[in-house]
């Protein structure tokens, strides 16, 4: 009986084995819960690799339409996402999905939260996606691009005067980019003074009165209606940036998502900066 | 009870009147940039200062402090007149489901209205004519059989808001809502979407809600007896209260269209000021507009100046303030407090 007990072990351990080396040929299966990291997998070149998407991504990605959706940010379908039978849950570290990343992990589901503020952090998210996905030498390539485009932009705007520039996120309520983020980097890379870095926050909420106090000399306006932010800003002629002229509205699609192409924002930043410094 | 006399009516009026003038003079003077008050009185009076001081004091704090009174003093009035309309001291200006349908209004124009091409803009109408749909379905009701009962009305309104706010989040995980932080936000009440447009359609509405109510104050003092007491006492009641409620509900809905809802003005102030001036409606209407007015501009002087230059919802502080004065009030008070 232990010879046929073995004799099944060892035919069973060699299934189990063959399995394990087809799953390791087989690309992942990937659920993804934020636009941006599906916006990576898709430049990178993997988005063969995504079963399920969250209902922004659907929305915003043509080339996923057709995926299975799992609900939005606040209302993700647990039973959804297990269906799909995902290798890995993707999402980014948020208060709404603290729990959902909780709950997916305790059904044995691995989940991968890759954070979205800083650049660092989101170069590093670029890799981090190459790795899972199986797509590593693309991953190194789009990295080294967005670095090289942050190099240029500093050596090109390195003669620049630093002006006191504030990027607008949103203009009712009030919302700018403060310290640390991508956002931040950009400005900085652009050789601009951010004085909204005062605060910690990546991107706080700021009282009207605080800028016209800071009195800024350029305005970036990439809030979601670019053609009211001219009208809107004419209206404070005592900002010197109004005053001045150097008010400029950015698409904000292009500019503030945390996606794979970053050095596209950076340049559509600076471009707008260089519009303004010809007389 | 002390008997409302002319003197005692303008004395306490116009003691309410000086908080509020003081009130007002510091929401001008203080604020997150360092001005001096020499810089600030020069902006006022038209000397010569900076145009960025002048933008900030008489573009900036100069309307939200008013819109800051108008809403103040239309939530306080409306929290006495719903008080004793409904005869229940737990009444405030949101109970008939004004709120909710307010919120309602809101979060549809902001779900369905993108569609339209409408953005946030399109938020303070349509919440006004949630508010008045709200108020218009309370009539249609609670209302049903020729009469208003108290009874009837609150659970019209409680069903009313409850009913709302499952709408609320039925519709924003259903649009998925990004702009649900908006709705969120708005739901806690602000006032930084002050402009003179807005304080102008607010101040118009307070306006006729007084215009409604003083007259009428007199018969409040009887409502509180009871209908029956009232109508033996001479009072059209079934008209007094139709008047009353409906011109209150408008002046909430304005104030909620602009500022959101925020709590507790309405229930503490006509509370406190009921302990220190007796239940008189003649004065109570009144001090209440003004009371109201001073202790949210003093709130919003509290949520510009607290966290250097970020924004804090006025909302929250009211609650903060109001929630723990309240339940000191009723402890201290607790014999003595209105219970009609």
């Amino acid at each position: 009986m232990g010879a046929v007990w073995s004799r099944r072990t060892t035919a069973l351990a060699l299934v189990l084995l063959a399995a394990a080396a087809r799953a390791d040929e087989a690309p992942p299966r990937i659920v993804s819960l934020n636009p941006s990291i599906t916006a990576t997998l898709l430049a990178l070149g993997a988005g063969s690799t995504l079963v399920g998407v969250d209902e922004y991504s659907a929305r915003q990605q043509p080339e996923v339409e057709a995926l299975p959706t799992v609900g939005g940010l606040f209302n993700t379908s647990l039973e959804a996402v297990v269906a799909l039978a995902p290798d890995f849950v993707l999402l980014v570290p948020s208060a709404e999905q603290r729990d959902l990343r909780g709950r997916l992990e305790a059904l044995g589901i691995e989940v991968v939260a890759l954070p979205n503020i800083r650049l660092e952090d989101l170069l590093a998210s670029i890799e981090r996606l190459g790795r899972i996905a199986g797509c590593e030498a693309a991953a190194r390539t789009r990295v080294a691009e967005i670095r090289r485009a942050w190099r240029r932009v500093e050596k090109a705007r390195a003669g620049t005067p630093a002006r006191r520039t504030v990027l607008v996120l949103q203009r009712d309520p009030l919302f700018v980019v403060g310290r640390g983020s991508f956002l931040d980097s950009m400005l900085e890379a652009a050789g601009a003074e951010n004085p909204a870095a005062v605060f910690e926050e990546a991107y706080p909420r700021v009282s009207l009165e605080w800028l016209l106090a800071t009195a800024p000399e350029v305005i970036l306006d990439a809030s979601e209606d670019p053609p009211e932010a001219s009208r809107y800003w004419a209206r404070w002629p005592s900002l010197p940036a109004v005053a001045a002229g150097r008010v400029a509205a950015l698409p904000a699609r292009q500019v503030t998502l945390p996606g794979p192409y970053l050095e596209r924002g950076l340049q559509t930043l600076v471009r707008a900066l260089d519009g303004m410094a010809a007389p | 009870m002390r008997v409302l006399t002319p003197r005692r009516l303008w004395a306490s009026l116009a003691a309410l009147a000086v908080l509020l003038l003081a009130a007002g003079a510091g929401a001008l003077a203080a604020g997150p940039s360092a001005l001096s008050l020499g810089e600030v009185w020069s902006t006022l009076t038209g000397g010569d200062a900076s145009p960025a001081a002048a933008d900030i004091v008489l573009r900036v704090r100069l309307p939200r402090a008013l819109l800051a009174m108008a809403v103040g003093a239309s939530l306080a009035v409306a929290g006495v007149l719903f008080q004793a309309l409904l005869r229940n001291p737990l009444a405030d200006p949101f109970v008939l489901g004004v709120s909710g349908g307010a919120a309602l209004g809101g979060i549809l124009a902001l779900s369905l209205g993108a569609g339209l091409g409408l953005g946030y803009a399109a938020v303070p109408p349509a919440a006004f004519a949630g508010a008045v749909l709200a108020t218009l379905l309370l009539y249609a009701v609670a209302g049903a059989r020729g009469r208003l009962s108290a009874t009837h009305l609150l659970l019209t309104g409680v069903v009313f808001n409850a009913f709302a706010s499952a709408a609320i989040v039925f519709l924003a995980s259903l649009a998925g809502l990004g702009e649900g932080a908006g709705i969120f936000l708005w739901l806690v009440g602000s006032l930084s979407a002050a402009r003179a447009d807005v304080v102008g359609w607010v101040g118009l509405f307070l306006v006729l809600g007084l215009a409604c109510a003083l007259p009428l104050a007199r018969g409040l003092n009887l409502l509180t007896l009871g209908d029956e007491t009232a109508a033996q006492l001479g009072l059209e009641v079934e008209r007094h209260k139709k008047i009353l409620l409906f011109s209150t509900s408008l002046m909430v809905g304005a104030a909620v269209s602009a500022a959101g809802l925020i709590g507790f003005v309405g229930l503490i102030i006509p509370h406190l000021l009921r302990l220190v001036l007796g239940p008189d409606h003649r004065l109570l209407v009144p001090a209440a507009g003004l009371g109201g007015a001073a202790f949210l501009v003093l709130c919003d002087t509290v949520a510009r100046l607290f966290p250097g230059g970020r924004e804090l919802p006025v909302g929250a502080i009211t609650a903060l303030v109001g929630g723990p004065l309240f339940l000191g009030l009723l402890r201290r008070q607790q014999a003595r407090i209105f219970v009609p």
